[in-house]
């Protein structure tokens, strides 16, 4: 097993999700494909909710006040939602995944 | 850009060929959950496991076993789980033949390295003869893409009034194809104790209401060699909570 699983040595970007009233914040999250990354999802309501998404294969609870760190990628460009099981009607939020140039143009725009 | 590659698909399955081959296995049933190295605080959840074994001329011909249980979440990485074991072997009836104690300790984050890691521990006991059977080892899941594999490596130890004291050894593994929530079709390999097999199986998960879901598991696994019971069907239900 342990042939399978030499360390990964690689400066990770990180990103950030917060949990507001039930509610991702950002609900649409930009991020570059091709990438390991580091993903901080603060809860910032009194109750517990769980991220969720099948197709970033990720499940992870975070308690009420709280914080969860998220290892994700590399990514295929694409699109990958995400929802709250706690509450899936009101959170709800997509992660988009960009090749490098349209990355580098939205990373330029919005550094403005 | 590719983001897995099939050389390590490759190298993967072949370390999984190589560990069945060069493994021996234990006395008890080989063919059970292949574990994955995951645990969520606040977990809860209810767990049915049956399984039915058969082949004519074969010493353990006709066996069924069923495995009820109860797991919780005790820390932000651990999880216990305790079940009640019921046993028949043809032509006796179905009796409680054990209870088992299980923890399940995740080591590494989901993805934080370049595979997942989890450790097992459970303590059995067999009530109608006395004996007991500690297992622990290693839990590991690698994503490769859309597919992932787990394997479980795990040492066993025996003792009470009808065995000897002994070590043995157990390998699962588990290729899965995440195809959608409800389907995912996989291929297991257990080796153990006079027992080598593999088969194909489908698991997949159906979510009712927030914080609620079924698990389901089937699997048919036939002998790859001569020693094993040919067929063995296992079928596992979960409902977290």
């Amino acid at each position: 097993m342990l042939a399978l699983t030499l360390p990964v040595v690689a400066e990770q970007s990180v990103f950030e999700l917060h949990i507001k009233d039930h509610l991702f914040q950002p609900s649409v999250l930009y991020v570059p494909a091709g990438e390991k990354m580091k993903l901080l999802v603060f809860n910032q309501d009194p109750s517990p909710e769980e991220f969720e998404s099948f197709s970033l294969n990720r499940e992870k609870v975070i308690l009420g006040k709280g914080k969860a760190t998220l290892f994700i990628g590399p990514l295929e460009p694409g699109k990958y939602e995400f929802f709250g099981e706690y509450n899936p009607d009101s959170a709800q939020g997509v992660l988009i995944a960009l090749p490098e140039q349209e990355w580098l143009q939205h990373k330029a725009k919005h550094a403005d | 850009m590719k983001l897995y590659s099939k050389k390590a698909v490759i190298k993967a399955l072949c370390f999984v060929c190589l560990g069945s081959s060069t493994l021996a296995l234990a006395d008890g049933r080989v063919v059970d959950k292949v574990y994955h190295p995951y645990v969520q605080p606040l977990e809860r959840s209810f767990e049915y496991r049956y399984f039915y074994q058969r082949q004519a001329d074969h010493p353990d011909n006709n066996a069924m076993g069923q495995k009820l249980g109860y797991g919780f979440s005790v820390a932000e990485r651990a999880a216990l789980e305790i079940y009640a074991i019921a046993d028949r072997v043809s032509p006796e009836d179905y009796k409680l033949s054990g209870y088992e104690l299980e923890l399940r300790w995740m080591l590494t984050e989901q993805g934080q390295y370049s595979a997942d890691w989890g450790m097992l521990f459970e303590l059995e006991r067999q009530n109608n003869q006395d004996n007991y059977e500690f297992t622990t080892g290693l839990l590991m899941e690698k994503e490769f893409g859309p597919t992932s594999l787990t394997l479980n490596a795990l040492a066993v130890y025996e003792w009470g009034k009808t065995l000897d004291p002994e070590w043995e050894s157990e390998f699962r593994a588990q290729y899965r194809y995440r195809w959608l929530p409800a389907v995912q079709p996989a291929i297991e390999l257990y080796a153990g104790e006079n027992y080598k097999g593999a088969g194909p199986s489908l698991m997949g998960v159906h979510k009712f209401d927030r914080q609620e879901q079924l698990k389901w598991e089937l699997a048919v696994i036939v002998a790859i060699d001569n020693q094993t019971v040919d067929r063995t069907l296992r079928f596992a239900l979960e409902y977290e909570f």
